[in-house]
């Protein structure tokens, strides 16, 4: 950690090199560490500590931008002149209104001393609870455990001026049983809400559940979601359709239907950087306050989320969800998201079902067409069949290919309660429940 | 800065390093992008640090930091042994032995014609100006987006068995995307000649959609590199297939027992990892453990016979590292990444394949990409397809798809091109991901047309 003033002080130089042009800059602080183990042992190890310091430059609507990790005098100024020299060399931005004002930030405390103290040797006690565990039962845990501390700061020509410093801690594993394997994980602020032995627990008791996997044929099958793979589900339509400007280009399924219902009564999903059960910040890369947007309200397409270039098209205000200078493919994506919980629980939705399967969590899933968020993936680490409301076998992995517009509009029931959760990729951290989508389409299997 | 990296490994050796190894990192990048909404926008982005690894009692510790003053560069050496002791508490076995390797100098620079650092802003604006002028122009183009990418990457490697190298990397790219928009479809092309790219996204609106069934599958260059990199380029990944990798990129099919007599694919297919074939974005001197750039017969006439290692884990099987372990940037551990992994171009014609299939589609240029945590189930769709009558290309299919199993899918190839001319070609592939914290790194793959007998397609 530098800190808050530390922080502040190297963009407030940054900002007083500006002369004569706009700027704003930002400043990235990482601290991570991790511990990664497989077959009982620790085989990688590592801490890292970076900064990147942003800077965007704006002179007669151009904008340029540029990026350093070093923070001494001379990197700064390289970064200040760079990004104006970029400027001068770029387009004219005709939607651009000036860098914003500074507005109220909310004050939320994300930082947690026990996790920013984890030391390496606290990370091997806590991957060594799941490989006891597994080395006594005869399998094998493979996982890993993350834990650091982030800061971000902006400041701007406009006189924006914020700073938030958080921490994190996210462990995994997976414990292998002969050719089954069962997850868990764990994400969160504070270290100390992670009962490691529950975790281990969680996933040695699915990867020695009914040893023997079953092959089943592709089919719709009556499918419960556990809250790790309604993560997947969920970060298509937030990397392709809750955008603004996947929703301004067309790409998005919900550009054309604005308050138009979309999905099923049961459906509701917002973003909320401000809730402290997700990983909350209080504030995007222009510094501006994070305002919760709900995209679908009851199963009906109701909003996306802004910078403020964005908003300046759809004449709105920013929703506080800038991200970096140099765009991507995706555009603007969500940063917290979270999904209606329902009123049964894991155990109901089980019993409810005739016959079905129960899915922990995806692989590598993609999204060959985008406009209708046609998504695919195969299972991993723990697929069960359902019959007569009981879990009566592990079945092979399945492949699916899905629309998910389609299956919201299909979903059962939803767990009453959520969890803070993560996709395979990383992509989003989200707080979901567990559902039961009817008729869930698989199209292939694997032989394991 | 060589004798300071010596300072550094004499630091992790006195704090009780048996082995270590320090790399000093400059990249620079200059990405330069515009689209049809947003004017072009240029960037120049430095990072600089140091990596230390260290081998205490048998285990790694790995520190790295900005910070290059004595006193933090004495902090992070003591940091990655104290993590390295870390490791030791739950190590496997009798804990890691590294091949022996002689003490080598060595410098290794990119050979190039133009430096793309060196080619002017204002030039790589103009020619990404000119591009989204000619897409406004264009009937039926709803967006363009096009961008560029100027990367050198400059290191010094140093090991305590006398590895002394430094590199120099340089590489570039672009791309091109169009994008059409009709009644609840929206049709993208990418990567191609920037008006066929145009002229197809609208025409992709009005094609049919690709028919569900099992056919002959022909796939494009471009394809077939994609196929390469996800169905065999991993799989053969030796830290994926013991495991190290399975908590996020997953494991692989491809277990030690299969070394040397499993039948990954038909007679047709010979694949090679490369890192030696000029021009390949997984082209370097030296790997970052500093073994020198080598190439290794991956699939030979069918049968899989080897596996892209590291200084840990070759000795295991009895071999020596065949120099694949790479990092990105100064802040990562080295990992097994795949270099060019190549499929060895066969002796037909794109023409004479399409004229030799009676009945099939013909695939090209990825849109999406799904496999299982071993690489044995996959899912592949595409931009553009077409089907094939009786030896000829016939009408245009829009959102084609392709899914099998890894082994049958290459067992059914019994046709690879190359004979035309630059039918093969190096494709670069710059975002491949693996790892925790995940690192993105830059890889090549030769590939040319192919054909696969018996696929199923039109999932999805």
């Amino acid at each position: 950690m530098i800190g808050k003033e530390d922080a502040l002080k190297v963009l407030e130089k940054v900002v007083s090199f500006a002369k004569g042009f706009e700027l704003e800059a930002s400043l990235s602080v990482e601290d991570l560490s991790l511990t990664r183990f497989y077959g009982n042992h620790i085989h990688q190890n590592l801490r890292r500590q970076d900064h990147i310091l942003t800077v965007r430059a704006v002179k007669s609507r151009k904008a340029g931008v540029s990026q350093v990790n070093l923070l001494d005098d001379g990197s700064l100024r390289w970064a200040v002149s760079s990004a104006l020299e970029n400027a001068e060399l770029a387009g004219e931005e005709s939607d651009f209104r000036g860098l914003p004002k500074p507005r109220p930030l909310a004050e939320i405390s994300s930082y947690v001393p026990a996790t920013a103290g984890m030391k390496p040797a606290d990370r091997a006690s806590a991957c060594g609870v799941v490989i006891s565990l597994a080395k006594s039962k005869g399998l094998e845990a493979a996982g890993s455990f993350a834990t650091g501390t982030h800061e971000i700061a902006v400041a701007s020509t406009a006189g924006v001026r914020a700073y938030h410093g958080s921490t994190e801690g996210f462990f995994r594993t997976i414990v292998q049983s002969g050719a089954n394997t069962g997850y868990a994980d764990r994400l969160t602020r504070d270290v100390r809400e992670i009962d490691f032995d529950q975790v281990a627990r969680e996933a040695t008791d699915k990867a020695t559940l009914y040893p023997s996997a079953k092959d089943l044929p592709p089919g719709r099958y009556d499918t419960i979601f556990l809250e790790y793979a309604l993560a997947d589900l969920v970060r298509f339509l937030g990397l392709y359709s809750f955008g603004a400007e996947a929703k301004q280009q067309g790409r998005s399924f919900m550009a054309d239907k604005m308050g138009r219902k979309v999905m099923g009564d049961n459906i509701t999903i917002w973003d909320d950087g401000l809730d402290v059960r997700g990983l909350d910040v209080p504030f995007d890369l222009e510094g501006m306050p994070k305002k919760k947007v709900v995209f679908i309200d009851k199963g009906v397409a109701s909003g996306v989320v802004y910078d403020t270039r964005t908003a300046v098209k759809d004449g709105v205000e920013t929703t506080g969800h800038a991200g970096g200078q140099m765009r991507g493919y995706y555009g603007l994506v969500p940063s917290n998201m979270f999904m209606a919980e329902g009123h049964e629980s894991l155990e109901e939705m089980i019993a409810s079902t005739k016959k079905g399967l129960l899915v922990t969590r995806f692989h590598y899933t993609h999204c060959p067409d985008p406009s209708n968020v046609v998504a695919t993936g195969t299972t991993r680490d723990g697929t069960f069949l359902i019959e007569d409301g009981h879990l009566v076998a592990r079945v092979k992995n399945l492949r699916f290919t899905e629309s998910m517009v389609e299956a919201f509009g299909r979903v059962e029931s939803i767990s009453k309660s959520s969890r803070l959760t993560r996709d395979w990729w990383s992509t989003f951290s989200s707080v979901l429940p567990a559902v039961k989508i009817k008729d869930f389409t698989f199209t292939g299997a694997t032989a394991f | 800065m060589i004798i300071e990296l010596d300072r550094v490994l004499g630091l992790a050796q006195k704090l009780g390093a048996e082995y270590a190894d320090a790399r000093y990192v400059t990249l620079t990048q200059a990405p330069v992008s515009a689209s049809t909404d947003s004017a072009p926008r240029a960037s120049s982005q430095k990072s600089t640090g140091l990596g230390l690894r260290v081998l205490v009692d048998g285990a790694w510790g790995f520190s790295a930091t900005p910070y290059l003053d004595p006193r933090s560069i004495e902090r992070m050496a003591d940091e990655a042994v104290r993590i390295a002791e870390a490791s030791a508490r739950h190590k496997r076995g009798d804990g890691v032995s590294l091949s022996p390797l002689p003490p080598i100098r060595a410098k290794r620079h990119t050979p190039h014609k133009i430096d793309p650092l060196q080619v002017k802003t204002e030039d790589k604006v103009g020619l990404l100006s000119d591009v989204l002028d000619r897409a406004k122009k264009m009937p039926g183009v709803a967006r363009a987006s096009t961008s560029l990418m100027s990367y050198r990457e400059e290191k010094q490697f140093m090991s305590t068995d006398g590895r002394q190298i430094e590199q120099t990397s340089i590489h570039t790219g672009a791309s091109v995307s169009v994008m059409a928009r009709g009644a609840g479809d929206v049709q993208s092309r990418s990567f191609s000649d920037f008006k066929d790219a145009s002229f197809w996204a609208a025409a992709l609106l009005k094609a049919p959609t690709c028919p569900r069934g099992v056919t002959d599958l022909v796939m494009g260059g471009e394809m077939v590199a994609l196929q390469i990199h996800e169905s065999c380029g991993h799989p053969v990944e030796l830290d994926r297939v013991l495991g190290q990798e399975a908590t996020f990129a997953g494991t692989s099919f491809l277990t030690p027992d299969k070394k040397g007599n499993y039948r990954y694919g038909s007679d047709s297919v010979n694949m090679v990892a490369d890192a030696t074939v000029p021009g390949g974005l997984g082209s370097f001197g030296f790997d970052d453990e500093g073994i020198k750039a080598q190439r290794t017969d991956l699939v030979v006439e069918g049968v899989f016979t080897d596996y892209l290692t590291s200084r840990e884990l070759a000795p295991r099987f009895g071999q020596e590292s065949n120099g694949t372990m790479r990092a990105v940037g100064w802040q990562n551990i080295p990992l097994v990444r795949m270099t060019n992994i190549n499929l060895e171009p066969g002796d037909w014609t794109l023409d004479e394949i399409i004229k030799d299939t009676k009945e099939g589609v013909f695939v090209n240029n990825p849109k999406s990409w799904s496999l299982d945590d071993k690489r044995w189930n996959f899912h592949f769709g595409q931009e553009i397809a077409y089907e094939i009558k009786d030896g000829s290309l016939g009408r245009m299919l829009k959102n084609s798809a392709h899914t099998g199993i890894t082994p049958e899918f290459w067992g059914s190839c019994d046709a690879v091109s190359g004979k035309g001319k630059d039918e093969w070609h190096i494709w670069g592939t710059p975002g491949c991901a693996k790892g925790e914290p995940v690192q993105v790194i830059h890889v090549g793959h030769g590939a040319a047309p192919a054909r696969f007998r018996k696929v199923r397609v039109g999932v999805g």
